[in-house]
């Protein structure tokens, strides 16, 4: 195990670097750029699921967040190819580097108070109970998804997740075919 | 360098989840909602990921939660984005400005 100074400085780096990359994302004037920055933000965000004793959750992030979803946005950004001086994008650069005051401050209203709330609660929030020996290890959590599945409420929306998928595949593949014609 | 705390995790869970709303509430561009929306699960899913680990350590629910939540954001991000691509196809741009006329345009 790893000393608490590590962890609190491993903790530290990591949301400060998953806070950068997510305001990047955020303002970067390139889509494909902001892509990139998103893909990036993934890896300390993986970092803290390690430290919070969810290896397999941080490798999933890196696998099919990084490796999957985020290549369709970069597939679908490149299909699309928008030049953002032409305007396709929807923002002219005269609005670039621009920041909405009101929806800006409103946020950090919201921010300020939820924050609080979370502070002032610190003392209930932070009691709890250590996690077992062997928690968040792929042995485990299979043992939680497929233990008994006939009775396994956890492994029958597990698999219904499934279908959503296949809903979603049939969805996209309807959606791009042309009218009337084939594909 | 901050304790490594449920308070904390919530707070940069929080502050992620707020950057992500910004990006949805700001961006013009389809393609950007989309990423922003990213972003915001993101914060959503370590909020998870952490309850489970500082308040829950004897089942990883919070993980399980994790995978049906990526199950969700792939799905949504299928279907937009192909969305986007028939838009892009009718209209050769993918500012939310037109989009939220299409119905103006059908009249």
């Amino acid at each position: 195990m790893l000393s608490s100074n590590i962890v609190s400085l491993l903790f530290g780096l990591s949301s400060i670097c998953l806070v950068i990359l997510s305001l990047a994302v955020v303002v970067a004037f390139n889509p494909v750029r902001s892509t990139l920055m998103l893909i990036a933000s993934f890896l300390p965000t993986s970092l803290v699921y390690l430290l919070l004793g969810a290896p397999f959750v941080g490798i999933l992030q890196i696998l099919v967040y990084a490796g999957a979803i985020m290549m369709l946005f970069t597939f679908v950004i490149m299909m699309v190819n928008p030049k953002p001086e032409s305007g396709e994008l929807g923002e002219s650069t005269k609005t670039k580097n621009r920041i909405n005051w009101p929806i800006f401050v409103s946020l950090c209203i919201a921010g300020i108070l939820l924050v609080w709330q979370v502070r002032l609660r610190s003392d209930v929030l932070n009691l709890g109970a250590k996690p077992a020996q062997n928690f968040g290890d792929i042995a485990s959590i299979s043992q939680l998804l497929f233990n008994d599945p006939m009775n396994n409420p956890l492994t029958v929306s597990f698999e219904l997740m499934s279908f959503l998928i296949l809903i979603g595949i049939i969805a996209a593949v309807s959606f791009s075919r042309k009218e009337g014609g084939q594909s | 360098m901050p304790d490594f705390t449920l308070s904390n995790c919530l707070t940069l869970a929080i502050v992620i989840f707020l950057i992500g709303c910004y990006g949805l509430l700001t961006r013009r561009s389809l393609i950007m909602i989309l990423l922003s929306i990213e972003v915001l699960l993101n914060g959503v899913n370590m909020v998870f990921i952490s309850f489970n680990y500082f308040r829950w350590g004897t089942q990883e629910l919070g993980h399980y939660f994790f995978m049906l939540s990526i199950g969700v954001a792939a799905v949504e991000a299928a279907i937009g984005l192909s969305m986007v691509l028939v838009y892009f196809r009718n209209y050769h741009n993918i500012s939310r400005d037109q989009a939220s006329r299409l119905s103006e345009d059908m009249a």
